[in-house]
């Protein structure tokens, strides 16, 4: 660090240089998130109606206290609870196994990995698309073949069922992005030494054991930072949800941005989803601090600090 | 009885032989080092013994049984390797308790509560706990049973790998260029600190370096390999004084040996114009085309023609302290000095601050007691 | 351990994650093509019917899919080009500056990360309204831009970083300007990282919705998302020509990231992995 000040410091031009080149961005963000994101707040304490938006009556924390106490809040914030939960153990879980396993060396190695990537690489729109069609109850390749093994469900229409649409929309989604984590987790595996594995293999550790001693410590920075990410995501993920049920049955799949879309487009009310928008946003901070408390915390233990 | 067996072992990665036709056996509680120089096969050859490759030919006995099939960790052995590999995660404690640990692992251990308590227990029972203790003595490792290895230095996370070794007492310890990663006055005391642990142990050490001095001070054999082969199986003192071949011969050795194209016939070498007379006689199918090998200390040096001395020019003097080290090259003879060596010189070494500038006219007389013989053909020693 | 094996629990593993993975893009290339007769049939059509393949050019004169398929081209390159000139400067500057707003540029990048586009498409499209940007394909380039521009800063700061001072000192020596050495050392050094950033520009604004459903209203100006969106759940248009419309959306994605997901991989994983 010491090193990088002074020798940039032999760089010197021109003191207003720095703010120069981070001006321009700066200003687009400001325009386009941060100016939004201020309205948003403001509108937060507003009513205001989609089709005069510029017509707005100031009312305070009204909005909030409706949403706790009459728009079932707690309801929302569950289902985003048990979708986030659930993506974020099953993404990294799943990208874990499909890293372990594309990690030794076989034939045709290249060709797996890049196909295995090809989820990630399909448009959202698309994705929700097929999968419609292959969740339909009649017709959707899902039941004919739960239908053919005489598995349960099979005539069940998953995206219509209180039950079953929120499994229906997590498997869509875990499918999706487990690509992701397989690639970022395969990355890391590429660090763990190759001596870690076999000191634990001579010392009389089976695989599970090798795992846990050699090449789960390496790993593990990366795959908590994937879990952040992963978090992050899916308390923002709106267009899978919102094109396959719209956030119902009986807002079975109703997370905190659908029913923010909701509460805008469909009964228009702009201040309660501004609302909404504030408080999953203070969940998403809230989130963020908790992840670096933990890892410092966990690093101490490790005595990595 | 012998501890471990190598019955004609031989390893081919893809199309390329590595290691070719080992068959040799070393004795229980031995310290044999694998020498030689990179990608001679030394490393593979552990690691097969070890079990971390396998074997594409042959078979690898210890103590009579067979093992070349069994998984790393069922074999009795431990790893020391060169960067020491220590679980970073875990104490000094807690690394040397890890093979006790898994010696004692069930696969339900694995459960998340009652895994914990039982692995808990282990690692505080009472005979784990002398055991991690007195390794730990033994190695003066007592103070930093609660550090981490990220804050230790690499003599002291050189000792918790050896710790790591000693703690489960296996009968055979394998270790690959342990100390190659330390600077040179801390690697004198681990070789000291290694071989003083050999004789307290007592077990079998197997050790894999390209350090001609480790080799010769720490082993009790010696197997230096080239291109997959073993070149030369013996004590540091065969090697030394009774090479099987002129690789052997130039390894060992600083200045090598010489090797000088000469001459044989019935009563000694033919070296240029000089004949020298050798103490013993040599069948006559090796008569002809030699080369004669005599190290740099068993050659007088002087400005006057002696018996038997063969004359020269000086073309380089290098003083060293102690001794001095002339290199001479010789009229009328050549040397079969391997081309990475550059000069076509005999090395001559000589006590004390030697006088001798280059240009000057030279003879030097070789003790013919200490001169070997190989066959200028294939490099083979022959023997009277 | 030791040589590579090929084991048979591997291979099986190894293909059943394949098939997991390519199966409903392969579903949506087979619904494509299954004649309509078969779609709703008792027994599915499991396999492609390639003499259907006909259907990929009637469904270019019932559905205006090439009029959407172009549309979303020119947002997801615009979104690529304006991101990147955005991008390099800032990352420029945070990989080699140090000064007092420093760390709020960097982590306001980062936080904009937690926020939601469907959030901010309210106050955009009131922002876009008064700027006169609505309805318009530039518009919804801005907007993606704003969205796309901390991960591209990110991934273009982490390829800065890696290049070391000594070659920008002596570009200063000889008399360059920040803006010299950046235009002509620091980026063709980095080129392969550029274009690891363009493609996952370019797949932002190729997949994007929201912005595209809301701030666009005209026909002519849709995108392939929003079109494709809108058969989404409904069964009033034949499913093997929405598939087929699915498809072609689809490919130039999944193959172009093929093709390039190397670079993305690398460009990605350079900074975090090794910290």
């Amino acid at each position: 660090m010491t090193k990088r000040r002074s020798a940039s410091a032999r760089l010197e031009g021109h003191p207003l240089t720095p703010y120069l080149f981070a001006a321009p961005v700066a200003i687009y963000l400001i325009l386009f998130q941060f100016y939004p994101l201020v309205q948003e707040l403001y509108l937060s304490f507003t009513f205001t109606d989609l089709l005069r938006p510029s017509d707005s009556t100031f009312v305070g924390l009204e909005n909030y206290s409706f949403l706790i106490e009459v728009g079932e809040l707690h309801k929302v914030l569950g289902v985003t609870a048990i979708y986030t939960i659930c993506c974020v153990v099953f993404a990294v879980g799943l990208g874990l196994l499909a890293a372990l396993l594309l990690d030794a060396p076989f034939v045709g190695r290249g060709v797996a990995r890049a196909l295995v990537t090809v989820p990630w690489a399909a448009p959202s729109v698309a994705v929700a698309l097929v999968f419609t069609w292959m969740f339909n109850a009649q017709y959707g390749i899902f039941n004919h073949g739960l239908r053919a093994l005489s598995l349960p469900f099979g005539t069940e229409n998953w995206l219509d069922s209180p039950n079953l649409a929120l499994p229906a929309i997590l498997l869509t989604t875990v499918w999706q992005i487990f690509p992701f984590s397989s690639v970022v987790i395969l990355a890391a595996l590429q660090g763990v030494p190759q001596e870690l594995r076999e000191a634990a293999a001579i010392d009389g550790a089976d695989r599970l054991n090798i795992f846990k001693t050699a090449v789960w410590p390496t790993i593990q920075p990366t795959v908590f930072m994937l879990v952040l990410f992963v978090t992050i995501w899916s308390l923002r993920r709106f267009d899978l949800i919102w094109l396959m049920t719209q956030g119902g049955p009986i807002g079975a799949t109703n997370t905190m941005v659908i029913e923010l879309y909701r509460q805008g487009f469909v009964y228009r009310d702009l201040g309660s989803a501004a609302a909404i928008g504030m408080i999953g946003l203070t969940v998403a901070l809230i989130i963020t601090v908790i992840y670096f408390k933990v890892t410092q915390a966990t690093e101490r233990a490790q005595g990595k600090r | 009885m012998s501890s471990i067996r190598f019955k004609n072992v031989s390893k081919t990665f893809g199309q390329k032989e590595v290691i070719r036709d080992i068959d040799i056996a070393v004795d229980d509680g031995e310290f044999l080092v694998l020498l030689g120089p990179s990608g001679c096969g030394k490393s593979t050859l552990l690691r097969m013994l070890a079990g971390l490759e396998t074997i594409s030919g042959g078979e690898i006995n210890i103590a009579d049984k067979r093992v070349d099939h069994l998984p790393p960790g069922q074999r009795d052995m431990a790893f020391v390797f060169q960067s020491y590999a220590l679980y970073p995660h875990l104490s000094v404690r807690r690394n040397m308790t890890f093979p006790l640990l898994m010696q004692q692992f069930r696969w339900w251990y694995h459960l998340p509560f009652i895994g914990r308590w039982a692995k808990s227990r282990i690692e505080n029972a009472p005979d784990v706990v002398a055991k991690v203790d007195k390794t730990a003595r033994i190695l003066a490792l007592t103070e930093m049973l609660d550090r981490f290895p990220r804050t230790l230095s690499g003599g002291q996370r050189q000792r918790v790998a050896l710790g790591r070794a000693m703690v489960r007492n296996p009968q055979v310890f394998l270790m690959d260029e342990p100390l190659s990663n330390l600077d040179a006055k801390l690697r004198t005391s681990m070789r000291a600190e290694i071989t003083r642990l050999h004789k307290e142990i007592g077990g079998t050490f197997v050790y894999v370096t390209h350090d001609q001095v480790e080799a010769m001070t720490m082993g009790t054999r010696i197997a230096l390999m080239r291109d997959g082969i073993i070149q030369q199986f013996g004590t540091a003192r065969e090697i030394y004084t009774d090479p099987a071949n002129t690789y052997v011969a130039r390894f060992i050795g600083t200045p090598p040996m010489n090797l000088v194209e000469a001459k044989l016939d019935g009563k000694g070498v033919e070296i240029g114009a000089t004949h020298i007379k050798l103490p013993a006689t040599f069948p006559a199918a090796a008569h002809g085309d030699v080369l004669f090998g005599i190290r740099p200390n068993a050659l007088g040096l002087s400005r006057e023609p002696g018996l038997a001395s063969l004359p020269g020019t000086v073309v380089m003097v290098e003083h060293i302290g102690a001794e001095s080290v002339i290199a001479v090259r010789l009229d009328g003879a050549r040397t079969a000095h391997e081309s990475d060596e550059s000069m076509d010189a005999v090395m001559v070494t000589v006590p004390g601050y030697a006088e001798f500038t280059v240009g000057e006219t030279v003879f030097l007389t070789p003790d013919a007691a200490q001169g070997v013989l190989f066959s200028a053909k294939t490099g083979e020693r022959l023997r009277p | 351990m030791g040589s590579q094996t090929t084991h048979l629990p591997r291979i099986i593993a190894v293909l059943a994650l394949l098939g997991v993975a390519i199966f409903p893009i392969y579903w949506m290339f087979v619904t494509s093509l299954t004649p309509s007769s078969e779609l709703f049939a008792a027994s599915p059509n499991l396999f492609p019917r390639f003499e259907q393949l006909g259907i990929y050019l009637e469904v270019f004169r019932t559905i205006p899919v090439a009029t959407w398929l172009w549309n979303s081209f020119v947002v997801a390159a615009g979104t690529t080009v304006l991101s990147i000139v955005l991008a390099i400067l800032p990352a420029y500057a945070l990989s080699r500056f140090r000064f007092a707003g420093i760390a709020i540029l960097g982590f306001a990048l980062f936080a904009t990360q937690m926020l939601p586009e469907a959030m901010l498409v309210v106050p955009l499209y009131a922002i876009f309204g008064q700027l006169s940007l609505l309805n318009s394909l530039f518009g919804l380039i801005l907007a993606n831009t704003a969205f796309v521009v901390p991960v591209i800063t990110w991934i273009i700061k982490g390829a800065i970083d890696s290049i070391p001072l000594e070659v920008e000192e002596a570009a200063r020596v000889d008399g360059c300007s920040r803006i010299d050495i950046v235009l002509a050392i620091v980026i063709p050094l980095i080129t392969p990282t550029l274009a690891a950033a363009a493609v996952i520009a370019f797949f932002h604004g190729w997949n994007e919705y929201v912005f595209a459903q809301t701030l666009i209203s005209s026909e002519a100006l849709r995108t392939a998302s929003v079109g494709l969106a809108s058969f989404v759940g409904e069964l009033s248009t034949p499913i093997h020509s929405v598939m087929t419309v699915g498809v072609i959306y689809t490919l130039p994605a999944v193959v172009f990231y093929l093709f390039a997901q190397r670079y993305v991989v690398a460009g990605m994983t350079a900074g975090s992995v090794k910290g």
